[in-house]
């Protein structure tokens, strides 16, 4: 620690003042995040809508949850609050579970059918 | 959000640029380096799989049993579950010595706990640990 | 922190049932594994006693510990699920496990953990149900989301289980539960994303908190792309337009049973959510001459939002009905029926709270109505779930076509009227539940001089008869079909008797109509001091 603290720039003052009490993100520094979360968003809907791999989609289906997650940790330093945080925290789990259960039904599908392909489910039509 | 692409922003991210191209052009550098610099001796033997040394078996475009899934999703309970013992544990240092809440603050991570317990005496029923 | 554990006795109830289910269902004892259903009823008794009796409503909610908008909604929200979740429970019985069981007790198999599904099944029906009662209880859009997952995840598993032995009823629901998974895991990620930009909008989770900034600082470009999302997203638990091509074939590839419950539950949960976003952004209450009103009268959304509810519930009510004529399958012409009873709730919606008064009070119509559809509508999937016929492999399987239901009411009287009664609420024919139910719709939607959307609800009210008479007919007037000895009545008598239970409600209620529209009045009240005025803690995010 105090051999780390000896090279400048690595750990002095400044930089621990800095993250003991933050400043608040500025609203153009923000759009920067807010670009990247909504371009995870729109790849991950139009992956959706053209893909037509089962894994393929459920992990567009991530990806947009993630842009969600992204957006929610640069708002939540814009308000300079944690309520973002705790948000995203929640969000990860909730993929968790929603990624095991794609994984059961895909396991599932491809016993089955032997295949990934979505066009091959639509049996039911009318 | 006029200066929605200001460049005195993005500056801030110069040093990782910088890093990110260093890296690359190290990997990249050092793959043309060995093509040149390195003897090249073929065999059958050189190109097969590397499996500790051992004659590999088999193919690898095996499916493997679905018992690993099982395993898989057992784990992931254990694994998401961490993710909530951080926000805890960095919070709960911060009550004073001797506060009340702190048996109320214990009790409910405990409680939390418990629930994977649940999780774990489902999967042990459902016969997720019996390997044979 | 105890004034916060009052909203959750309920759901602390069915999560200790859900764990006891879980782990009691995978006994090699049949008397135990049987007990899982009997466990699960008495978590669902247990939630509704405790929602009545501990839930705080009206003045007793506080800023600090509920949400203020609708202080009241919790209360009846959670007792009436606990209500239709138990006649829902009664035709679960037999859905699953069912090949498995029965030769376990010829002996021909022996009792294997990994195989059975009754557990997991029974477990995830409470957990379903208990995230429906969270939702009742949100007061945070992070409680709203985990809610919203909890309820919708426990039915893809239901529906992909639900399909019983027989090969091909088993594909179906399997292929139904993958079009059911992958739509919602899209409408979750777009409510999601409309949360977090409420969220940037506002600065806080908070829903009193949201209101107050939306209120007082205006609803900004951002809150309003939010909403939008976030509206767009719950459309999948509604079963609304943008979102609603997996109803039909969810509904029909599920076992009726699980489509019952799908029918019920994802939709209260999104209606309720809707309520409790819309009552965030608009409706700010002010004290008027009939207790309280909406200031500036009428609907107070947002005029972008209200637009999206306008197209949404006309496309809504239109698709369904117009779909649901040319169907030959029971299943798709109640799924149709289904994707036009969230239109038709949309219009209360639309019109939002008006004087307070119940005729004027649309959000008042909406809940009235979201418990009477719940009772109706186990009524006609238990009469489904109640009669079966041998697929092509020997297997049984419950009845799906028009046809076998000819001449119900002759055969099999126990199931027939049931469903006679229950397709004729369903249209909204006076005297019977259906029609106390649709009225405030159209009250209070002409009240908010909403006249064109009025309209709109009456001519496809007038389109409804047609399919719902054909129910009608088909189990009434009909003569059965020569082969009707093969569609017999299923071993499981439950389903019996919940049909016969809820065709007997949607008689009996009729009577006490009068109480039951005043607990709704009471659940969409404000509180007595306007909401806008209420104390918000000053920091909810610490």
């Amino acid at each position: 620690m105090n051999m780390l603290a000896s090279i400048p720039g690595v750990l002095d003052a400044a930089v621990l003042a800095q993250a003991s009490a933050p400043a608040p993100m500025a609203q153009s520094q923000l759009a920067h995040y807010m670009f990247i979360s909504a371009a995870l968003f729109a790849i991950g809907l139009i992956g959706f809508l053209t893909r037509r791999n089962l894994i393929i989609m459920f992990l567009c289906t991530e990806l947009m949850f993630q842009a969600a997650g992204v957006a929610l940790i640069a708002f939540s330093r814009f308000h300079m609050n944690m309520t973002g945080q705790t948000f995203v925290i929640f969000i990860l789990t909730v993929a968790a579970a929603e990624a095991a259960m794609a994984l059961a039904l895909v396991v599932l599908l491809f016993r089955r059918r032997e295949s990934l392909n979505a066009e091959e489910f639509s049996e039911m039509k009318g | 959000m006029s200066n929605f692409l200001a460049t005195s922003d993005l500056s801030s991210y110069l040093p990782i640029f910088l890093v990110t191209l260093m890296a690359a052009g190290f990997a990249i550098a050092n793959f043309f380096i060995t093509m040149i610099l390195g003897p090249k001796r073929d065999g059958k033997v050189k190109g097969e799989t590397y499996e500790s040394g051992m004659v590999p078996m088999g193919t690898a475009r095996k499916r493997f049993n679905v018992r690993f899934y099982l395993i898989a999703m057992v784990f992931l309970v254990f694994d998401v579950e961490i993710i909530f013992l951080y926000p805890w544990a960095t919070t709960f240092p911060n009550l004073a010595h001797g506060d009340s809440n702190a048996i109320i603050w214990l009790s409910r991570i405990f409680f939390f706990l418990l629930t994977t317990v649940v999780a774990y005496v489902y999967g042990y029923r459902k016969g997720v640990f019996k390997f044979d | 922190m105890m004034d916060r554990l009052a909203y959750l006795w309920p759901e602390i109830a069915l999560f200790i049932a859900a764990c006891v289910v879980m782990v009691v269902g995978i006994s090699p004892s049949v008397a135990t594994r049987k007990f899982a259903a009997v466990v699960a009823g008495l978590g669902v008794v247990a939630a509704g006693i405790l929602a009545w009796t501990t839930t705080p409503s009206g003045n007793a909610v506080t800023a600090s510990s509920g949400q203020v908008l609708l202080p009241g909604l919790a209360l009846y929200a959670k007792v009436g699920i606990a209500i239709v979740a138990l006649l829902l429970l009664l035709l679960k019985p037999g859905t699953v496990d069912r090949a498995e069981e029965a030769a376990i007790a010829l002996g021909v198999q022996k009792f294997d953990a990994l195989r059975t599904n009754r557990a997991e099944f029974f477990s995830f029906f409470l957990f379903s149900v208990m995230g429906l009662m969270l939702v009742a209880g949100a007061d945070d859009l992070i409680w709203l989301f985990l809610a919203l997952e909890l309820t919708s995840l426990p039915t893809y598993i239901m529906v992909a289980i639900s399909g019983g032995a027989g090969r091909e009823p088993a594909a179906r629901a399997q292929e139904a539960s993958v079009k059911y998974f992958f739509l919602g895991a899209l409408g979750a990620a777009v409510f999601l994303y409309g949360f977090a930009m409420l969220y940037g909008a506002t600065g806080s989770t908070n829903l009193n908190a949201i209101h107050l900034s939306l209120t007082t600082g205006g609803v900004s470009g951002l809150a309003l792309a939010g909403l939008l999302m976030s509206v767009l997203g719950i459309c999948f638990k509604i079963a609304a337009v943008p979102m609603h091509f997996y109803t039909p074939d969810v509904y029909q590839g599920a076992s009726p049973s699980v489509a019952g419950f799908l029918a019920f539950v994802p939709k209260t949960a999104g209606f309720l959510s809707l309520l409790l976003l819309a009552s965030a952004v608009g409706w700010t209450w002010a004290p008027g001459e009939n207790g309280l009103t909406v200031s500036g009268g009428g609907t107070s959304l947002p005029e972008p939002l209200r637009i999206l509810f306008w197209v949404i519930a006309a496309l809504t009510m239109t698709i369904g009905n117009v779909l649901a004529l040319q169907q030959k399958s029971v299943r798709r012409i109640l799924a149709y029926s289904s994707i036009a009873h969230s239109g038709y709730m949309l219009v209360g919606l639309i019109a939002g709270p008006g004087d307070g008064s119940f005729t004027k009070n649309g959000v008042a119509a909406v809940l009235f109505y979201l418990f009477c559809y719940g009772v109706m509508n186990v009524g006609t999937f238990a009469v489904l779930s109640g009669l079966e016929r041998k697929t092509r492999d020997g297997q049984m399987s419950e009845i799906d076509s028009i046809e076998d239901i000819r001449g119900l009411c002759a055969t099999h009287p126990r199931l027939g009227w049931p469903m006679a009664i229950c397709s004729l609420s369903l249209l909204g024919f006076p005297p019977l539940l259906g029609f106390w139910a649709k009225l405030p719709l159209f009250t209070s939607a002409i009240s908010a001089g909403e006249i064109i959307l009025v309209i709109v609800l009456g001519l496809n009210s007038a389109i409804a008869a047609f399919y719902y008479l054909r129910l009608f007919g088909a189990v009434f007037l009909e003569k059965p079909e020569a082969g009707a000895g093969e569609v017999t009545a299923s071993p499981f008598v439950s389903r019996r008797v919940a049909a016969m239970v809820s065709a007997a409600l949607v008689v009996a209620l009729v009577v006490v109509v009068g109480q039951l529209t005043d607990a709704s009045r009471k659940a969409a009240a404000p509180k007595a001091e306007p909401a806008a005025s209420a104390t918000i803690p000053a920091s909810m995010n610490h």
